[in-house]
């Protein structure tokens, strides 16, 4: 099996929100960042592929299963970590693995105190004396204990200080030098997908915007910058996202409409750039 | 190990860190038993008392935002059910083995006797008060939450008001089964029993469509 994660034509609908047909696939051996504003879908999206969350069409397979079907087979070798811990605040560090550790077979007691080691945890603390950093390593060497194939990551970056979160990238990097494990990563922190992801998928108001390799996406997209005697309508028109200063302009165009705008300063695009233009719509905005 | 067995097993890990809370709840029933000189009354509060704690786990799930963990555990729902309602049982008989040891020491030496069928039709009164309550409130716990869901506690309450003002009001002299159940104590206990049963099975069945349809 090639793909750890197939999701084809997945939709949710909510009042006032749609997630609208989400299609991607995540090979093993690599990281894919799931990347949109808030409220984008992308908490959505993974509450879908655990069925969380009921959907209203689609389709999802995690390592080859079902996540419907064969829910419990899709789960065996599935690692998640969310925003948040999700133990009981009252438990020691012990305590985590008498209860989670019954559920898996695989489960290796001598990697996850090597792991609680390596990640400077106490196994006689409590989770609530666990900082958030902590705790967030502490939901990851559950997964690790029982060599989960295919980590699931919501938000994990946010509210972690920037050594939390290079030490964390540090440990996802790792994690798949084998080529036998998967991490999909939600974040809005785009700056650690440009350090850690392969693949990118980008979800912006509920509709699949990008999914691909990460240089694809990155060269997918330039910034061109100019003069305000230098924006023509025509010009305003494939402009994905315009920014407007009171000398000029900046905006984010399709590389492949690149010849148009041949007589403007071209840059580079960033991740952030192609989210923060996209996200407004093409709306101007100073 | 079940699957259903590791999620009983998982929700008393749960509880663990307030089992001395819950086990305070049993020493007042101990005072109502010695204040009203009967066992039968003792049982009745103790298993009314155990049945309000049954609450904690979906407390503690809430407060901790365990429901993402459950919802990871690659367990059918079907058997978090189970495995939440067996642990609530083993709860609800460990108070009520406690009490018909603990009450009937203190009856005894406040001079009362106590025999085998006082025994036997408090444990089933017991048995049937506590399944009452939480064949109830555990479908509103699942459904409703832990504090919204505590209002289905009051649910067999009323409708035990409301049946003894049914009978009282009725002719039951005249109905000839009535009677033959109301006074054949063995009759009365077999049917609690099957009513027991007949009503987790019923209970368990609306949980795990609850839980099933339930978006975490």
């Amino acid at each position: 099996m090639n793909d750890y994660l197939e999701v084809r034509n997945l939709s949710k609908s909510f009042e006032g929100f749609q997630l609208h047909n989400i299609t991607f696939t995540l090979p093993k051996g690599y990281i894919m960042g799931l990347i949109g504003p808030n409220g984008s879908g992308k908490t959505t999206t993974i509450k879908l592929i655990l069925n969380m969350l009921k959907r209203t069409s689609g389709e999802v397979k995690i390592l080859g299963f079902d996540n419907i079907a064969s829910e419990q087979e899709a789960k065996r070798n599935l690692g998640v970590v969310f925003d948040s811990n999700y133990f009981s605040d009252e438990w020691k560090i012990s305590q985590v693995e008498k209860s989670v550790s019954a559920f898996y077979e695989n489960w290796n007691t001598q990697k996850f105190s090597e792991t609680l080691k390596r990640f400077h945890i106490q196994p006689s603390k409590k989770v609530k004396e666990l900082s958030k950093g902590m705790q967030m390593k502490l939901m990851l060497a559950c997964a690790f204990s029982y060599d989960a194939k295919l980590l699931i990551l919501d938000e994990p970056t946010s509210g972690l200080d920037p050594v939390s979160r290079d030490e964390l990238l540090h440990i996802l990097s790792e994690y798949i030098e084998d080529g036998e494990h998967s991490v999909l990563f939600s974040t809005h922190i785009t700056g650690d997908l440009e350090r850690a992801a392969d693949y990118i998928t980008y979800i912006s108001y509920g509709e699949l915007f990008f999914s691909g390799g990460k240089d694809e996406f990155i060269d997918s997209f330039r910034i061109v910058k100019g003069g305000c005697e230098e924006l023509s309508t025509d010009l305003g028109k494939k402009m994905l996202g315009i920014r407007n200063f009171s000398t000029g302009f900046e905006a984010l165009v399709k590389t492949e409409d690149l010849k148009q705008f041949a007589h403007l300063n071209v840059e580079p695009a960033t991740i952030d750039d192609i989210v923060v233009f996209t996200s407004k719509r093409g709306e101007q905005y100073e | 190990m079940s699957n259903i067995w590791k999620s009983a097993k998982l929700d008393f890990s749960l509880v663990k860190p307030y089992v001395k809370t819950i086990c305070f709840t049993m020493v007042l029933p101990v005072v109502f038993a010695a204040i009203n000189r009967s066992l039968l009354t003792g049982i009745s509060f103790a298993m009314c008392f155990i049945a309000m704690t049954t609450g904690y786990t979906f407390s503690i799930t809430e407060k901790n935002s365990m429901e993402r963990l459950y919802g990871i555990l690659p367990i059918r729902k079907s058997d978090m059910v189970i495995g939440r309602y067996i642990f609530i049982i083993i709860m609800g008989l460990t108070a009520l083995i406690f009490s018909l040891i603990a009450h009937p020491v203190i009856l005894t030496i406040l001079g009362e006797s106590i025999s085998i069928f006082d025994y036997i039709s408090a444990a089933v009164t017991g048995i049937f008060l506590f399944a009452l309550y939480t064949v109830f409130q555990l479908p509103g716990y699942y459904r409703f939450g832990s504090i919204k869901g505590r209002v289905f506690m009051y649910i067999p309450v009323a409708g035990f008001l409301i049946t003894l003002l049914l009978i009282t009001k009725s002719p039951v002299g005249e109905s000839k089964l009535l009677f033959t159940v109301i006074n054949s104590p063995i009759l009365l206990m077999l049917l609690a029993v099957i009513f027991v049963i007949a009503m987790y099975i019923v209970s368990i069945l609306v949980s795990i469509k609850i839980l099933k349809n339930k978006e975490m």
